[in-house]
């Protein structure tokens, strides 16, 4: 289970982020707050999509929840335990995977996996049960000696996925994973969300694509300016939609946030 | 049985990473050990034939001698690798010499003769054309109008029966109390720190790019964050590693200079020769060594900061390549006359090691001065570590865009 409470976080803007925030005719400062407040719960055997545009503060709301980044404020628990007391812990309980996350090169398939198994302590029978178990599942074994380098981006997926999940960590994370990828690799993301439901584990995952949220998400959140828009169930969703499509329901959800009228009144449906 | 702790499987990954990467490889092992060697011996015999040519070319010398009377043409003439052209056509000289027609021409004074029978020095001006090659010419020349001078005294003591030695009142003889080792160390036990100081850091900068910025621009480094793993573990992996790099690399580079010195340069003498391989003594190779090392990890901290620092590969490059001539700056520094391993000095960065390991070839070092400078590079090994470390937690610096 992930537990994230009045989570924040405020980044101070380089010169060249503070000129081009300007360019575009966004508002003028020397900080921006990227999370403000943010409030949900992943619970087991369940996938939690974080939904939401570009820039929304998707990324720094799931580095902060992978402990890379400290908050500023709010709490965080994976697994039962507390991320900012004691980060190495949580992450022992966590696997994390992003679409923008190339393999060491010069190494080989078996190298890298073998590499972060040696880093979450996983002791060495354990790790040949698990390896022959995920290499074989996942199709690596015809590909193991060779070096990520010369593997195609299905291949260095699935390197990719078999690296996440080494340690069996019970919840798993996906930043982006699809974006980027071809259909193919994209394809077996998806199919290994499903399968990380089945599985028991946590899942929580960002996406702007609604198509995947629709496909994937038992409960979803819509973050906008660091702020949450919806927080709920996909059937709630729907429900809270009507006649309007999913797309059109959380374009009218951003675009009334951006109202000068959001600053005053809550957003229908928002709940923390 | 279980995997190795944290910093072995980072030290053991980054190992192999690094040696499968050819720009480290030709770093750290081809250009100590081939290229910086052959360029070596390359530039010596090259500047060994240069010399051997200027001292067998025959130098075609104008003598203007207005009378022909004083027989320093024929003086010239006979000496060897001198070729004497009479001429008297004063005014063309500096032209035809400035075309190198003419290696140089010597003008006798009109009263030349009278001067030299009045026991007076008779005036002979050297007409030439300084240029880098003209040296040794030069010198050839001037040693034969020296030789055409002794003639000149000689007759002079022989006609008022005196001894050429009636001129020495006081006789100097010159007795150097240094070794041959002393005297090697002083004239080129500079550039024995010099090359090792450079290995050292270039030996390290590529594998600190690759490990640091490298891995922030493959995306790699957000993933490896994840990994229940203290921050410092992953560090002082990353940190042994460019340590252990540069140390290789400066180990090469010493071994590559040692076989040049050795077996590709001819004509060394036997002393300088035997100067080197005194210094080769296991405690001076142990003395040296240990400098080494600390330099190689206060270099391994500073390049894995700057090179974390960095948005992108490219960005590391930029930002560490002038830093090789900034830690060279104190290596040149050692090798101006003068410059000694004093207590201020022994504090000052790898200032400090150059001067050390000079006096440690030269034999000459101070074992307290040494100790002191080794400290003081350990300590600073350490506080840039723990720099490093610090560096590496702030968000700032590992997720700068």
């Amino acid at each position: 289970m992930i537990t994230v409470q009045h989570l924040a976080k405020r980044f101070r803007l380089s010169r060249q982020q503070r000129r081009s925030r300007e360019d575009a005719g966004s508002a003028q400062g020397s900080e921006v707050q990227a999370v403000d407040d943010l409030g949900f719960t992943a619970k087991p055997g369940r996938i939690f999509a974080l939904l939401g545009p570009n820039g929304a503060g998707k990324t720094t709301a799931l580095r902060m929840i992978a402990t890379l980044l400290r908050p500023d404020a709010g709490q965080i628990h994976i697994a039962g335990v507390d991320a900012l007391a004691d980060p190495v812990a949580a992450r022992r309980k966590l696997g994390f995977l992003t679409g923008s996350t190339r393999l060491y090169e010069r190494l080989t398939a078996d190298e890298v996996v073998r590499y972060y198994a040696a880093l979450a302590g996983v002791p060495e029978p354990e790790y040949r049960k698990r390896r022959d178990a995920l290499f074989g599942a996942l199709g690596i074994d015809a590909f193991a000696g060779r070096r990520c380098g010369k593997l195609s981006t299905g291949m260095q997926q699935k390197v990719s996925i078999a690296r996440t999940i080494i340690h069996d960590p019970e919840v798993i994370i996906f930043d982006e994973a699809t974006s980027g990828l071809d259909v193919i690799a994209a394809r077996a993301i998806i199919a290994f969300i499903r399968q990380c439901r089945t599985d028991g584990k946590t899942v929580l995952f960002s996406t702007h694509i609604m198509s995947e949220v629709t496909n994937l998400a038992d409960d979803l959140a819509i973050v906008h300016g660091g702020k949450l828009l919806y927080s709920g169930t996909f059937p709630e969703f729907t429900a809270a939609s009507g006649e309007r499509s999913l797309e059109d329901e959380f374009i009218r959800r951003i675009e009334a946030a951006e109202s000068p009228a959001a600053t005053t009144s809550p957003t229908p449906g928002a709940r923390t | 049985m279980t995997l190795p702790s944290p910093v072995m499987a980072v030290l053991r990954k980054e190992l192999l990473d690094t040696l499968r990467d050819r720009r480290t490889l030709v770093a750290m092992l081809v250009v100590p050990l081939i290229v910086s060697p052959l360029l070596m011996v390359g530039v010596a015999r090259y500047s060994q034939s240069r010399a051997q040519e200027a001292r067998e070319q025959t130098l075609r010398v104008a003598v203007v001698d207005p009378h022909n009377d004083s027989g320093l043409a024929d003086h010239l003439d006979a000496q060897p690798g001198i070729e004497v052209i009479p001429d008297r056509d004063v005014t063309s000289l500096s032209a035809r010499i400035a075309a190198e027609e003419l290696d140089a021409a010597v003008l006798v004074d009109e009263n030349f003769q009278r001067e030299v029978a009045a026991l007076h020095p008779g005036g002979v001006s050297l007409l030439f054309k300084s240029s880098d090659r003209f040296d040794q010419q030069k010198s050839r020349i001037k040693d034969a109008l020296a030789s055409y001078e002794q003639l000149l005294l000689g007759r002079r003591f022989a006609a008022l029966k005196l001894g050429p030695e009636v001129v020495h009142a006081v006789r100097v003889q010159e007795h150097d109390v240094a070794s041959a080792r002393e005297q090697m160390g002083q004239r080129i036990g500079g550039l024995l720190p010099y090359m090792f100081i450079l290995f050292c850091f270039t030996g390290g900068m590529y594998p600190a790019i690759d490990l640091a910025a490298g891995e922030k621009e493959r995306g790699t480094l957000e993933t490896l964050l994840t990994a229940p793993v203290q921050r410092w573990s992953l560090v002082l992996g990353k940190f042994l590693v460019v340590t252990l790099t540069g140390i290789i690399s400066a180990v090469i580079a010493m071994l590559g200079l040692y076989l040049s010195v050795a077996y590709g340069i001819e004509g060394i003498p036997p002393e300088l020769l035997s100067a080197i391989g005194q210094v080769l003594e296991p405690g001076t190779i142990a003395a040296v060594f240990a400098l080494l090392v600390p330099l190689a990890m206060f270099f391994a901290a500073l390049l894995l900061m700057l090179s974390i620092y960095a948005r992108s590969y490219k960005e590391a490059v930029s930002i560490i390549s002038p830093l090789t001539i900034v830690v060279l700056v104190p290596a040149v520094l050692a090798l101006i006359p003068g410059t000694r391993l004093t207590a201020v000095t022994a504090l000052i960065p790898v200032l400090n090691v150059s001067l050390a390991t000079r006096e440690l070839v030269a034999g000459t070092a101070a074992p307290a001065l040494v100790a002191l400078v080794f400290l003081s590079l350990l300590a600073l090994a350490g506080a840039s570590l723990l720099a490093c470390t610090r560096w590496f937690a702030r968000e700032d610096v590992v997720f700068r865009t």
